[in-house]
C-alpha cells in the first residue's frame, strides 16, 4: 500500500500522455471530404509551421491550396486586424509570392467565432503564372490566426471553398488548440 | 520491487522534485531581490504603472527621471494618482532623482486612454532649450507620445508643473523615437495613417519645439503608400550618431524577421523626400539581415571600440559596433529566445554579426517563473561613465544585466539585479487546456543609466523604479572607484 501514490501518479502521468498522443492523432481525421491534408509546402520562418491541405479540382472550381496557421504574440491585442493593410500583412501571402496586389477592398469575417478580415488578391507567381489568393486574418487578445488560399480557381468560389472548410467542426476544434500553443 | 512499480516511483520522483524547482524558483512576495556585484540604492512604485522607457535628465542641479507608462490593465485601467486624488490614464511619470536613495514623484502627466500597449504614453525624450538651435533657452523639453495617436512636446522646466507646447497627431501607432538635442532632427516612430505598415519613420525639425517642421517620411520599399506585395518588416527605433557621425541607425522588427539598417543621416535628411522606392532606397548603407527567430528592439551603436585582442593588427585595430536587442513578447518561452547579438560594421556594407549573450535559463529556471523570458532593451546613454565598457540589458523576469563589453566579440555579464515582486506587480497568464494559468513575475522592461553612474530600471508588470549601482568587482570593469 506504501507504493499506492507513486502508482496513482504513474498512472495519471500515462494517462496525460495517451491523452496528448489522441489529440494528435485526432488530427488526421474527420477532414471534410473534398480537401486532403498536405506537408507544410513552406519553408522554415519565424512562425511555427501550420497546416496545408489541397482541394480537389471539382469542388472548388480549380486547383486550390489552403495554408493554416495561428501566429502567437500580435501586438494590436485591443484592436485586432483592424484594417486591409493588415491583412497584407500578416496573411502568409508573401510566402507564395512576394508580388501580390488586392483585387478589392476586403471585409470583416469570423472564423471559429475570432473577428477579422479577408481580402483577395492577383499572385504574380515566380515562374510567371497568375494566381488567384484569399488572405484571411483573425485574432484573439494577442495572437493571430491567419490562412491563405491560393490557386488557378475564380475568387468567389475559391473563398466559398475555404470559408467552409474552416467552419468545419474538425478545423474550429484545430484552430482554437492551436491557438493556445497545443 | 517490480519493474512497474519503479517506474511509478521514478515518476513520482520526477514529478515532485520538478514541482519543487518550480516552486522554489518562484518569486514572494517579501524574499529579497537576487543579486550579483548590482546594488539596490532607491526606489518608486510609479503609482503602480506599467513603465517602458525610463530617461534621465541632468536639469540644473538635479536629476530628473521621466519615464513612459504603457497603457493600464484589465483589473486597473487608470489607476489613481494620490498626488491628484483621481483615476489617471498612464501616461508620464516625473521623478526627481537628485538623491537616488529618496526619488520623490513630482508629477503624473495622464497618456491615452487604453490598456496596454493600446493606452498610455510609453516613449519619452528631453532636450534642454538651450542645447537645440531654435529653442527657448529658459525651457526643457519632453517629447512623449501619447498612446498611438500623437507626439507630445511639453516644457518641463518646472517638472512639477509641465506645460504642453505642441502635438503632432492623427497617427495610426508610435513608439520609440530618437531625438538629436544639438540640432532638433527627431526621428519619430509613427504610424502615418497613409503607410501599409504601423510603424515607419517621420523625419522632424524640432530644433523650434513650438513649430515642427515635417523633413520627411521615411521607411522600407514595399511599407509605402500605393505599393503592392509583400510589407517589410515594421520599424521599432532608430538611434542617430548626429552631423558628426552622419548614421541613422534603424531596428526593425520585435521578436521576428529583423533586421538592422544603416543609414546616411545626410542622404535622409536631404535626398529626394517623395515616398518613390528608388528615393527610400537611395539613404541606405546596408541592411544587416537577423534569423527570422529575432527581431531589433534596439540598435545602439559602439563606433570606434579598441579591441585589445586586435592591438597589433596592422588594420583593424578598432572596431565599428552595433548592439542588436530583440524584444521577448510570449510568456514563459513560447517563442524563440530573444536574447542580445553584437554587430561589426566596421565595413559598412558587410556587417556581420561576431556574438551574443543570453541569460542561461537554467540559471534561474526562467521559462517556469511566469511572464516573459529573454531580452527587451538596452540603455542608451552614451555618457562616458559607462559608453563602450558596460551595457546593461532588461531581460524581462531576469531583471537587469550587466554586461562587459569592451571586448564585444566576447561579452561577459558581471552582474545582475532582479528586483522583488511586491504586491503591485501584476500577474501573467498563459491559456493551458482552455484555462488561464497566471504566475506573478518581475518583468524588467527598460533600463537607462545617468552620468553618475546609477543604473534606472523600471518594470512592465507595475513594480515600479530602481535605481541601482555597480558594486563589487564589476566596478572596475568601467574605472569606477
Amino acid at each position: 500500500m506504501r507504493w499506492l501514490p507513486g502508482i496513482v501518479i504513474a498512472v495519471l502521468a500515462l494517462g496525460a500522455m495517451s491523452s496528448m498522443a489522441s489529440d494528435r492523432a485526432g488530427g488526421e481525421e474527420g477532414l471534410e471530404p473534398h480537401w486532403r491534408e498536405i506537408a507544410w509546402p513552406m519553408p522554415r520562418d519565424g512562425w511555427p509551421v501550420g497546416r496545408a491541405f489541397r482541394c480537389t479540382e471539382a469542388a472548388c472550381g480549380g486547383n486550390t491550396e489552403l495554408y493554416v496557421r495561428p501566429k502567437r504574440g500580435f501586438c494590436n491585442c485591443d484592436t485586432g486586424v483592424a484594417d486591409d493593410d493588415e491583412v497584407d500583412r500578416v496573411a502568409d501571402l508573401d510566402l507564395i509570392s512576394a508580388r501580390f496586389a488586392p483585387r478589392e477592398p476586403g471585409r470583416a469575417i469570423r472564423v471559429a467565432g475570432m473577428p477579422g478580415r479577408l481580402r483577395s488578391y492577383d499572385l504574380a507567381m515566380p515562374d510567371g503564372g497568375r494566381h488567384i489568393a484569399i488572405g484571411i486574418a483573425v485574432s484573439h487578445r494577442c495572437d493571430l490566426l491567419v490562412a491563405v488560399a491560393q490557386g488557378t480557381g475564380d475568387a468567389p468560389e475559391m473563398e466559398r471553398a475555404a470559408m467552409e472548410f474552416l467552419d468545419t467542426a474538425e478545423m474550429k476544434r484545430w484552430m482554437v488548440s492551436a491557438m493556445e500553443g497545443r | 520491487m517490480g519493474g512497474r512499480v519503479r517506474i511509478a516511483v521514478c515518476v513520482s520522483v520526477s514529478f515532485f522534485a520538478y514541482a519543487g524547482i518550480v516552486h522554489a524558483q518562484s518569486q514572494a512576495i517579501g524574499a529579497p531581490p537576487e543579486t550579483s556585484n548590482m546594488k539596490l540604492v532607491g526606489h518608486s512604485d510609479l503609482q503602480a504603472r506599467s513603465a517602458y522607457q525610463p530617461t534621465i535628465h541632468h536639469q540644473g542641479d538635479r536629476y530628473i527621471a521621466y519615464i513612459g507608462h504603457h497603457g493600464g490593465t484589465d483589473d486597473v485601467p487608470a489607476p489613481i494618482n494620490p498626488l491628484t486624488g483621481k483615476a489617471e490614464p498612464n501616461g508620464t511619470s516625473i521623478v526627481d532623482v537628485t538623491d537616488p536613495a529618496h526619488p520623490v514623484y513630482l508629477r503624473h502627466i495622464p497618456g491615452q486612454e487604453g490598456k496596454y500597449e493600446g493606452g498610455g504614453g510609453q516613449m519619452v525624450r528631453v532636450c534642454d532649450g538651450k542645447a537645440l538651435p531654435k529653442g527657448d533657452a529658459s525651457a526643457v523639453y519632453l517629447l512623449r507620445t501619447f498612446g498611438g495617436e500623437a507626439h507630445e512636446i511639453w516644457n518641463v522646466a518646472d517638472p512639477a508643473n509641465p506645460v504642453l507646447v505642441t502635438r503632432i497627431g492623427g497617427l495610426k501607432d508610435t513608439h520609440k523615437n530618437w531625438w538629436e538635442c544639438d540640432t532638433g532632427i527627431a526621428f519619430l516612430v509613427s504610424g502615418a495613417p497613409d503607410w501599409r505598415t504601423r510603424r515607419m519613420t517621420q523625419v522632424y525639425d524640432l530644433s523650434d519645439p513650438a513649430h515642427p517642421v515635417q523633413i520627411r517620411d521615411f521607411g522600407l520599399p514595399g511599407q509605402e503608400p500605393g505599393a503592392t506585395g509583400a510589407v517589410p518588416t515594421e520599424l521599432h527605433g532608430p538611434i542617430s550618431t548626429g552631423p558628426s557621425g552622419n548614421r541613422v541607425y534603424f531596428g526593425y522588427g520585435t521578436n521576428k524577421g529583423g533586421f538592422l539598417q544603416i543609414v546616411d543621416r545626410d542622404k535622409l535628411l536631404n535626398g529626394p523626400k517623395e515616398p518613390t522606392p528608388d528615393n527610400l532606397r537611395y539613404p541606405e548603407i546596408s541592411r544587416l539581415a537577423m534569423s527570422a527567430f529575432n527581431g531589433a528592439n534596439t540598435v545602439f551603436p559602439m563606433p570606434g571600440m579598441p579591441i585589445a585582442e586586435f592591438a597589433k593588427d596592422k588594420d583593424g585595430k578598432t572596431r565599428d559596433i552595433v548592439m542588436i536587442v530583440d524584444e521577448a513578447i510570449l510568456n514563459e518561452c513560447a517563442e524563440p529566445r530573444q536574447m542580445v547579438w553584437f554587430a561589426d560594421v566596421t565595413v559598412e556594407n558587410r556587417p556581420m554579426m561576431i556574438s551574443s549573450y543570453t541569460v542561461p535559463e537554467a540559471s534561474g529556471h526562467f521559462c517556469e517563473r511566469g511572464g516573459r523570458f529573454g531580452s527587451h532593451s538596452s540603455n542608451e546613454s552614451m555618457a562616458p561613465v559607462y559608453y563602450r565598457k558596460m551595457a546593461f540589458i532588461a531581460f524581462f523576469n531576469a531583471g537587469v544585466r550587466a554586461l562587459d563589453v569592451r571586448d564585444p566579440y566576447h561579452p561577459r555579464e558581471v552582474g545582475y539585479f532582479i528586483p522583488s515582486i511586491t504586491a503591485a506587480t501584476d500577474k501573467r497568464c498563459v491559456t493551458i487546456d482552455g484555462k488561464e494559468r497566471c504566475r506573478v513575475a518581475i518583468q524588467t522592461n527598460n533600463v537607462e543609466t545617468d552620468e553618475r553612474g546609477y543604473i534606472y530600471i523600471v518594470d512592465r508588470a507595475n513594480t515600479g523604479l530602481h535605481i541601482l549601482e555597480m558594486a563589487g568587482e564589476a566596478r572596475a570593469v568601467a574605472g569606477l572607484p
